[in-house]
C-alpha cells in the first residue's frame, strides 16, 4: 500500500462515505462480536451465505461482519439495510426463511424480530428498540456500522482525520487545551482528567517517551474495551497517535489480555494496515511524527490493569505496582515518562479532534463530561453493551435500556465497578452517571461494568465473591493487600457457611479500613469496598446469617434448613418428582414437606422449584 | 543537603536520602522488612509507616519511599502511624508458624523484634494458616518457607542483585512462594546471603542447624582467608569449634554481602585430622621439648654450613604478625627467605602488581561498584575471587559496561563483553590500548576483527570513571605492569581512573612488602639442589598440596638435613617433618591482613582453641572426662613459634612481635588503631619494579601452532586449598575437567568427554575433556583441584605440544 497524504485521506473519506451510505440499501450486518461468536454467529453467517448464494443473490447483497453491535443478550444478531431491521436470536435454520421471506419478497420475518418484554409488541427497526433508543453513542460510533478490518470503511465514518487535524493543525499545547475543555476524564475508572495527564507527560523531559493503551479489562463482568477493540480498533489507534503527537512519544504498546484472542487479531490487522497507510511509523501523513505502536499481550492477571504493574509487565518484569510517586508521567515504562489512557477514553480522542472539546462537553454534568459505556449484565433483561450521556439516571439504564428485571423478580442493587466499586440499592437508583454522584453513594464510575442483582441474590454472598476475586488476584507484594483481603475472605466465608460471630461485622470494618489505608496500590486500597458498601446498605443481611444463621435471599446453602414455606408453595410436586431420596412428601394439592431423616441435602428441590419455597 | 526533624531531632542528611535511612542516622531504627540499604526501597512491606507532619510531604507514609527533604517534620511516634504499623505486623504474623523455639533464627530474628516492638502481642486470627512445601536447595542453605512475610527480599537479592534466577517468587495474592521452581541445588555462589538478608527464618544456615543459639555462641569480627580480596565477616564458635560465618558489612570493601566460600571455608579450622600435636619425625612429644629440638636443629645447620643454608618459606595467607616475625628472624640470622610464593613468576607477578598500585589509582571493591566502565584483564573474576563477580554485576546494574579480556570461559551473571585471546597476545592488546588511548593510532596486533581495540580505547577514554581490573594467576610480570600503564594512562585524561589487581592469598599484599626482589619456593629448591640449603622452615606453606612440582619437591626435600613444618593442616610433610610444630587458624591467633587493594583489616580472635567437644566427647555432650588442661590446646600463633625457634631463650616474644612490626615496611603503620580498616601508604612502596615499556622478546610463550598453553587456574568451589577441606562445599564443586574450545578439541584429536592425558618431562596428567565454546583457541584450562593431582608441571602455565596430548579411550 502506497503512504497516504491528507489529500488521500480526504479522498478515501469521500468514496468511503458514499459506499457507506450505499451500504444502507443493500448490506446485512451481522455482529461479529465475541458475544454473538458464542452464540453461534458464525455458523449463522456461513448459512446466510449459502442461503443468499442459493437464491442467487450473490451479486446483489453484501453480508458484512461488523464488531460487536452491543446487544449482546440477543445473538446471534443481524441488521438488514434498508430498513435498519434488527433481527435478533437467530438459528441456521432461520435463514433460509429469512432470505426467502425479507430479500426476496421483501416482508421482515416476524418471528425472528424484538420483541418488547413489555408491550410483547415486535419492533422492526433498530433504533426504535428501547434499549437503542436510549443511548448516545460516541466511543461506539462505529460498532455495527463497519466491517473492523476496513480501515477504508473507518476512513470513510471521518477516521484519521482528528489525527490529520491533530498533526497539522494544532500544537500539541493545542491538543493537550482542547481535550481539557473536552472535560474528558479517565474512563478506566479512577476519573483523572486526560488533558492533565497528558499535560505533565508532555513537561517532562525526556527524548523517549511512551503511550500506553490500557486494555487488560480485568473487572468481573465487564467487556466494554473489549467491543470496543472488536468494532473499532482503528479509534483507539488514531487516539494513540493523537496523544503522541501532545506529549512527543515515538512508540507505543497497547496492553491487552490473551483471553481477547479476537480484539488482538482485530487490532494486529489494524495496525497492520495503519502502517500501510503511512498512518503509523515514520513521518505520519508526511508531517515530522514518528510513531509506532506493538501489542503486548498480557496473561491476565487482574493486578496488570493498574498502571505501575502494567508497564512493570511490558518490562518482561513480574507485574506488581510500586508506589507513586514517582508518576508515570515522570517515570513509566523503562523510568521514560508515559502515559497510560484507557481504551474508551482513546477512543474518544478522535472526535474531540474533529468535533472540537466544546462539542463533547456539550453533554454530561458539571464535574462529568460526554459519554460513558457500559457493560451491563447480571439479571437484567437486556445484557449488552451501553453507551450513555453523563448525568443519565442509573434507573434509565437498567430498566429503559436494560428492560428490567427478568422473572418478576425484584430490583436489589446494581455493582458497579467491578470488586473496586460498590453497591448502588433501589434507594439510589436515580443516581445519575457521574464521577462524583456514584462515589457519594458508595461505589465508583469504575471502568463500566454494571453487575445487576435481583432479589434472590445474597449480599453477604455477593461481597464474598468480589473478596474471593480480590485476594486471588492481589499480586502478593504489600501485606495489607495480601493477607487483610484474605482474611476478609475467611470472615465472609465463615459468616456464609453459618459459622459467624457477633464480632466478625466489627473486624471486616476495622479490617477494611487498615487495608484502605495501607495497601501500596488502587487494587488494594479499594479492595475492600465491595464489603464496605454492602455492609452500608445490607447490614442486615449481614446480621441475619450472623445472628439468626439465616440468608435472607436463601441463597447460603449451608444456612438453607430444608424446609418448605407453606405460602409459597403452589403444591405443584415439581420438588417431590426430582428428589433422590425419596425424602419428599406430597400428595396432589397439599404442600410439600421434607423428611429431614432421609434428605441428603443435594439441593435438587431447591433447583428445581421455581417460587423459591424450600429455605 | 536537606534538614529535617525526626521526632524533635534535627538532621542534615545528603540528598537523595531516605527518611528510614536519616532516621537510622540518628540512631531511630524504624521497622523495616523490604527496605535493605543494599537493595533499596520498594515499598511492599508497609511496615516502615510514620508520620508527616509538617513540609513537603503530609500524612502517614512510607519512610523508606520518600526522600529527605527540607523542612520535613516526621514522627515515628505519632499514635495513627503506631496503629498502622500494628495492623501491618498483625497481619504478618496471620501465616507465621511461632516455630520459633526450634527455628534457628530465634534470637536474631527481624520478625522477632518487630512483632513485640510493633506493639502485636494479642492473636485475634483463629482460623487456619496457609502452609507451603518445603525445598531442598543443597547443603548450604535450609528452606522454611512457612515462616515467609513475603518481604521479597531474597528474591530481589537473588534475581536482581546477584543475577541469577534459579530463586524467586511464584504465584500471586497468599499463594506467592518462594523457592525454586524445583528443589535443588541453589546456582548462586553467593546464595548463603539470603541467610544474612531473609528477616525471619525462611532461609538459615544448614551446616550450622540447631547448633546453637547466637547468643550461645562466641562471635568476634573476623576476615576471609580464602581469597585476597579481605571479605569482613563475623565469625562464630561454639563448644571449641567455628560453626558459622556471617557477612559483616562494609561498606568500603565487602558491602553487605560476601561469597559461599568464604562464608562455608571454615570447617578446616575444626576438623579431627586438624593437626594438634607436636612432633619430632612422626612422634608426638611436648610443644616446648619438640621447639627446643627444632631450634637446636637450625643452630647446628647455622654452625656447620652457614646462616644461609637455613630456609623459611611462608603462606602469602599467613597473618601479618607471622609474616613479620619470619621477615625479621630471616633479617636478623641471615636465614634464606622468606619466600611466600611457589615460582618465579607467581612472586614477580604479585610483587608487580603491589608495585604498580599508586595510591592515585587504588580502588576499593566497593569503590569498583561505581565505575562506568570496567576492563577486566587475565581475571576470571567468579572463579578466583568470587565478590569482586558481584561488585562488577553492580556496575553493570547501574547502566556500566564490562570488558573482560581473558583466554578462559569466563563466565558473569550478567552481560559483558568477552574477548577471548590467546595468553601471548595479551600484551600486545594492552600495549595497542595503551597507544590508542594516548592518542596515537596503534599497529593492530594479530587478534580477530572482533576486538575493536580503536573503539574499545575510546570507549575508556570516553567513560566518566573507568577502572581496569587485571590478575596475576595466568599472566606474565610485563603484562601485569602493563594493565597499570593503562590505568596510569587513562588517569591522564580521567580525573577518576581506578586500578584493581587480585592476587594469590589473603595476605597476599604483605607477603609481597617482605622483599623489593621476590623469592620463591622454586628458587629455594633450586639452592636445596645445589646443596645451599639444607634445613627448611616452612611456615603454613603445605606444599605438598600447593607447589606446582610434587615431584621436585619431594625429591628435593629429601636432600635436606632437616625440615621444620609450622602449620595447622594436615599434610603427608607434617608426619616427615623432622619437628613439626601445630599452629592456629586466624580463629584462634587473630591478626592483621592486607587485602589486594593494599587495606590493612584486623581479625579477632573467636575462641581460646582446643580440640572440639565434638570430637573429644565422641558427639556426647556434656563431655565425660574432665582434665586440668583443654585437649588438643598446644597449636600456638604461627608467629610466637617462629620467634620462639628464632629467639634465644624462652622469653616473652610480644616486644620481639612488637619491634617485628614496626620494621616490617615503611608503608604499614601499626602504632595506631585507626590505621586499621584503612589502606596502608602505598605511596611508601618501591614503584616501577617492572619496566614495562615494549614486550620482552616473547620466549616461551610463542606458542608453536601444534602447541596449546596449558593453564592451571582456579575454580570457585576446590581449588582453594582451606575451603576445599568443608565437607558442605565439597558438594558444591564440579569435578575436574579440562576445558578447551570445541575446534580446538577437534584439532587435537581429543574428544569431549573423554579423558586427555598431558605428558611433560616425564610427568603426566590425565583429566576428561569438556567443551567451553567461550574459551580462547589455543588454550586449555584445568583447574587445581584438590581431587587432581595437578603438582606435576612446575607451573601453573606451560606449553604443551600436540605430541604430549594423548587421547585416552576411556
Amino acid at each position: 500500500m502506497a503512504k497516504l497524504t491528507t489529500q488521500d485521506l480526504e479522498v478515501i473519506k469521500s468514496a468511503q462515505k458514499a459506499r457507506l451510505a450505499f451500504r444502507e440499501r443493500t448490506y446485512l450486518l451481522i455482529c461479529g462480536g465475541t458475544g454473538c461468536h458464542a452464540t453461534g454467529s458464525i455458523r449463522v453467517k456461513d448459512a446466510l451465505l449459502a442461503a443468499i448464494e442459493d437464491k442467487g443473490l450473490g451479486d446483489t447483497v453484501q453480508v458484512i461482519e461488523t464488531g460487536c453491535n452491543g446487544f449482546c443478550a440477543m445473538g446471534p444478531l443481524l441488521v438488514v439495510h434498508p430498513g435498519d431491521i434488527f433481527y435478533q436470536k437467530l438459528t441456521v435454520e432461520d435463514m433460509p426463511e429469512l432470505v426467502e421471506s425479507h430479500l426476496i419478497n421483501g416482508k421482515p420475518v416476524e418471528r425472528l424480530l424484538y420483541k418488547d418484554p413489555v408491550s410483547k409488541a415486535r419492533i422492526a427497526a433498530q433504533t426504535k428498540i428501547p434499549f437503542f433508543a436510549h443511548q448516545m453513542p460516541r466511543a461506539l460510533r462505529n460498532k455495527g456500522l463497519i466491517n473492523p478490518e476496513s480501515i477504508d470503511e473507518y476512513i470513510g465514518r471521518d477516521g484519521y482525520i482528528g489525527a490529520a487535524k491533530a498533526l497539522f493543525d494544532m500544537t500539541p499545547q493545542q491538543i493537550i487545551e482542547e481535550m481539557k475543555i473536552s472535560g474528558m476524564r479517565g474512563r478506566g475508572g479512577a476519573g483523572f482528567p486526560t488533558g492533565v495527564k497528558w499535560d505533565f507527560a508532555s513537561k517532562s523531559a525526556g527524548a523517549v517517551k511512551y503511550v500506553l493503551c490500557n486494555a487488560d479489562e480485568g473487572d468481573p463482568g465487564a467487556f466494554m474495551d473489549r467491543s470496543i477493540l472488536e468494532a473499532d480498533p482503528h479509534a483507539v489507534l488514531e487516539g494513540m497517535i493523537i496523544a503522541a503527537k501532545a506529549i512527543d512519544a515515538h512508540k507505543g504498546y497497547i496492553y491487552a489480555r490473551t483471553e481477547y484472542p479476537l480484539a488482538i487479531k482485530r487490532l494486529g490487522i489494524a495496525i497492520d494496515q495503519a502502517k500501510g497507510y503511512g498512518l503509523l511509523g515514520d513521518n505520519i501523513l508526511g508531517s515530522a511524527l514518528s510513531f509506532d505502536i506493538e501489542i503486548y499481550q498480557g496473561a491476565g492477571a487482574f493486578v496488570c490493569g493498574e498502571e505501575t504493574a502494567l508497564m512493570r509487565s511490558i518490562e518482561g518484569k513480574r507485574g506488581m505496582p510500586r508506589p507513586r510517586p514517582p508518576f508515570p508521567a515522570h517515570k513509566g515504562l523503562w523510568e521514560k515518562p508515559t502515559i497510560l489512557n484507557n481504551v474508551e477514553t482513546l477512543a474518544n480522542v478522535p472526535q474531540i479532534m474533529v468535533k472540537g472539546g466544546a462539542w463533547y462537553a456539550g453533554v454530561g454534568t458539571q464535574t462529568s463530561k460526554g459519554t460513558k459505556v457500559f457493560a451491563l449484565s447480571g439479571d437484567v433483561n437486556n445484557i449488552g453493551l451501553v453507551e450513555v450521556p453523563m448525568g443519565t439516571p442509573l434507573r434509565t439504564i437498567i430498566y429503559d435500556i436494560g428492560g428490567g428485571i427478568p422473572n418478576k423478580r425484584k430490583f436489589k442493587a446494581v455493582q458497579l465497578g467491578g470488586p473496586s466499586g460498590g453497591c448502588i440499592p433501589e434507594s439510589h437508583l436515580d443516581t445519575p452517571v457521574d464521577y462524583e454522584a456514584i462515589a457519594k453513594v458508595g461505589a465508583i464510575m469504575g471502568s463500566g461494568g454494571a453487575i445487576v442483582m435481583d432479589e434472590k441474590t445474597c449480599m453477604v454472598d455477593m461481597a464474598r465473591f468480589f473478596m474471593e476475586f480480590i485476594q486471588d488476584e492481589s499480586c502478593g507484594k504489600c501485606t495489607p493487600c495480601r493477607e487483610g483481603t484474605r482474611r476478609q475472605l475467611q470472615i465472609l466465608e465463615k459468616i456464609c457457611e453459618g459459622r459467624g460471630e457477633p464480632d466478625d461485622i466489627d473486624i471486616l470494618v476495622e479490617l477494611s479500613q487498615t487495608i484502605r489505608e495501607t495497601a501500596l496500590c488502587g487494587l488494594g486500597q479499594t479492595g475492600p469496598n465491595p464489603v464496605l458498601s454492602a455492609l452500608r446498605y445490607f447490614r442486615d443481611e449481614f446480621e441475619a446469617h450472623i445472628h439468626e444463621k439465616r440468608c435472607p435471599a436463601k441463597r447460603c446453602v449451608a444456612l438453607l434448613r430444608f424446609e418448605v414455606e407453606p405460602d409459597a408453595c403452589t403444591r405443584c410436586g415439581m420438588c417431590f418428582r426430582a428428589c433422590p431420596a425419596d425424602a419428599i412428601v406430597w400428595e396432589k394439592k397439599e404442600v410439600a414437606r421434607i423428611d429431614k431423616e432421609k434428605c441428603i441435602k443435594c439441593l435438587t428441590c431447591y433447583d428445581k422449584c421455581r417460587f423459591d419455597a424450600i429455605f | 543537603m536537606p534538614t529535617l526533624k525526626i521526632d524533635n531531632r534535627e538532621i542534615n542528611v545528603p540528598a537523595g536520602t531516605k527518611v528510614i535511612e536519616a532516621a537510622e542516622r540518628l540512631g531511630i531504627m524504624i521497622p523495616r522488612f523490604c527496605f535493605h540499604p543494599a537493595l533499596g526501597s520498594v515499598g511492599a512491606c508497609r511496615v516502615c509507616a510514620v508520620a508527616f507532619t509538617e513540609g513537603p510531604v503530609k500524612g502517614i507514609q512510607m519512610s523508606c519511599m520518600i526522600d529527605a527533604q527540607d523542612g520535613m517534620v516526621v514522627s515515628t511516634t505519632d499514635a495513627e502511624a503506631v496503629d498502622f504499623r500494628r495492623h501491618v505486623i498483625e497481619f504478618l504474623m496471620l501465616n507465621h508458624p511461632h516455630d520459633c523455639p526450634v527455628c534457628d533464627e530465634g534470637g536474631h530474628c527481624l520478625l522477632q523484634d518487630l512483632t513485640v516492638a510493633g506493639g502485636h502481642g494479642l492473636r485475634r486470627y483463629r482460623g487456619l494458616k496457609r502452609t507451603h512445601i518445603n525445598q531442598d536447595l543443597g547443603p548450604l542453605v535450609q528452606h522454611e518457607m512457612n515462616r515467609c512475610i513475603q518481604c521479597y527480599r531474597c528474591s530481589r537479592y537473588y534475581q536482581e542483585f546477584t543475577g541469577y534466577r534459579d530463586l524467586g517468587v511464584m504465584g500471586i495474592g497468599s499463594r506467592v512462594y518462594f523457592g525454586r521452581s524445583a528443589p535443588g541445588m541453589l546456582e548462586s555462589p553467593f546464595a548463603g546471603n539470603l541467610i544474612d538478608i531473609c528477616p525471619t527464618g525462611v532461609y538459615t544456615d544448614k551446616p550450622s542447624r540447631y547448633i546453637g543459639r547466637r547468643w550461645d555462641y562466641q562471635r568476634q569480627p573476623s576476615l576471609c582467608i580464602h581469597c585476597s580480596l579481605g571479605c569482613n565477616l563475623t565469625a562464630s564458635a561454639r563448644y571449641r569449634q567455628v560453626v558459622r560465618h556471617e557477612a559483616r558489612p562494609n561498606l568500603e570493601v565487602n558491602g553487605h554481602f560476601i561469597c559461599d566460600r568464604g562464608r562455608y571455608g571454615y570447617a578446616y579450622a575444626s576438623i579431627a585430622d586438624r593437626p594438634r600435636q607436636a612432633m619430632a619425625a612422626g612422634t608426638p612429644g611436648p610443644i616446648v621439648d619438640i621447639l627446643a629440638g627444632a631450634r637446636e636443629a637450625i643452630q647446628q645447620t647455622v654452625e656447620k654450613h652457614g646462616p644461609g643454608s637455613v630456609a623459611v618459606v611462608v603462606s602469602p595467607r599467613s597473618s601479618l604478625e607471622t609474616l613479620a616475625v619470619v621477615k625479621e628472624a630471616c633479617g636478623q640470622h641471615g636465614w634464606t627467605g622468606p619466600a611466600a610464593a611457589h615460582t618465579n613468576r607467581q612472586a614477580l607477578n604479585r610483587n608487580t602488581a603491589v608495585s604498580c598500585l599508586r595510591p592515585e589509582l587504588a580502588v576499593s571493591l566497593a569503590a569498583d561498584t561505581e565505575a562506568h566502565d570496567v576492563l577486566v584483564i587475565g581475571a576470571d573474576p567468579l572463579n578466583e575471587a568470587p565478590m569482586l563477580a558481584l561488585s562488577l554485576r553492580q556496575v553493570q546494574r547501574r547502566g556500566g559496561h564490562v570488558i573482560v579480556i581473558d583466554p578462559r570461559g569466563v563466565q558473569l551473571p550478567f552481560d559483558f563483553d568477552h574477548w577471548a585471546v590467546h595468553p601471548s597476545a595479551m600484551g600486545a592488546i594492552l600495549q595497542a590500548l595503551i597507544q590508542e588511548i594516548g592518542g596515537h593510532r596503534a599497529t593492530a596486533p594479530d587478534t580477530p576483527a572482533t576486538f575493536d581495540i580503536t573503539k574499545l580505547a575510546r570507549r575508556l577514554n570516553a567513560s566518566p570513571r573507568p577502572v581496569v581490573v587485571c590478575g596475576t594467576d595466568i599472566l606474565t610480570p610485563h603484562e601485569i605492569a602493563l594493565a597499570g600503564d593503562l590505568a596510569r594512562a587513562l588517569r591522564r585524561t580521567h580525573k577518576v581512573a581506578g586500578l584493581f589487581y587480585t592476587l594469590a592469598g589473603a595476605n597476599a599484599f604483605a607477603a609481597a612488602l617482605l622483599h623489593d626482589q621476590p623469592v620463591s619456593t622454586e628458587a629455594v629448591l633450586d639452592r636445596i639442589e645445589d646443596g645451599g640449603v639444607r634445613l627448611l622452615v616452612a611456615v603454613e606453606q603445605d606444599l605438598w598440596r600447593e607447589f606446582p612440582d610434587r615431584k621436585r619437591l619431594q625429591a628435593a626435600l629429601k636432600r635436606l638435613d632437616h625440615l621444620v613444618v609450622l602449620d595447622y593442616v594436615d599434610s603427608p610433610l607434617n608426619r616427615e617433618a623432622g619437628h613439626f610444630i601445630p599452629t592456629q587458624p586466624l580463629y584462634e591467633s587473630g591478626g592483621h591482613w592486607i587485602n589486594q587493594e593494599g587495606r590493612l583489616q584486623a581479625a579477632s580472635p573467636v575462641m581460646a582453641g582446643g580440640e572440639p567437644i565434638e570430637i573429644t566427647g565422641g558427639s556426647d555432650h556434656p563431655p565425660r572426662v574432665f582434665d586440668r588442661r583443654i585437649p588438643g590446646d598446644e597449636p600456638l600463633a604461627a608467629w610466637r613459634a617462629v620467634a620462639a625457634l628464632a629467639g634465644e631463650d624462652e622469653a616473652d616474644p610480644a616486644p620481639q612481635l612488637k619491634t617485628a612490626l614496626a620494621d616490617f615496611h615503611p608503608a604499614v603503620n601499626l602504632s595506631t588503631p585507626e590505621a586499621t580498616g584503612q589502606r596502608i601508604d602505598l605511596e611508601a612502596i618501591a614503584h616501577d619494579l617492572v619496566e614495562s615499556g615494549p614486550a620482552p622478546e616473547p620466549a616461551e610463550d610463542d606458542a608453536p601452532a601444534d602447541a596449546v598453553v596449558l593453564l592451571l587456574v582456579d575454580w570457585t568451589f576446590g581449588t582453594e586449598p582451606l575451603s576445599a577441606m568443608a565437607p558442605a562445599l565439597t558438594r558444591m564443586e564440579a569435578a575436574p575437567v579440562a576445558r578447551l574450545h570445541p575446534d580446538e578439541i577437534a584439532r587435537l584429536g581429543l574428544a569431549e568427554g573423554r579423558p586427555v592425558t598431558v605428558s611433560l618431562n616425564g610427568n603426566r596428567l590425565t583429566v576428561p575433556v569438556q567443551a567451553d565454546p567461550r574459551m580462547a583457541a589455543g588454550v586449555m584450562a584445568v583447574p587445581r583441584h584438590h581431587l587432581l593431582e595437578w603438582q606435576v608441571f612446575g607451573e601453573t602455565r606451560v606449553i604443551v605440544k600436540r605430541s604430549q596430548l594423548k587421547a585416552e579411550s576411556e
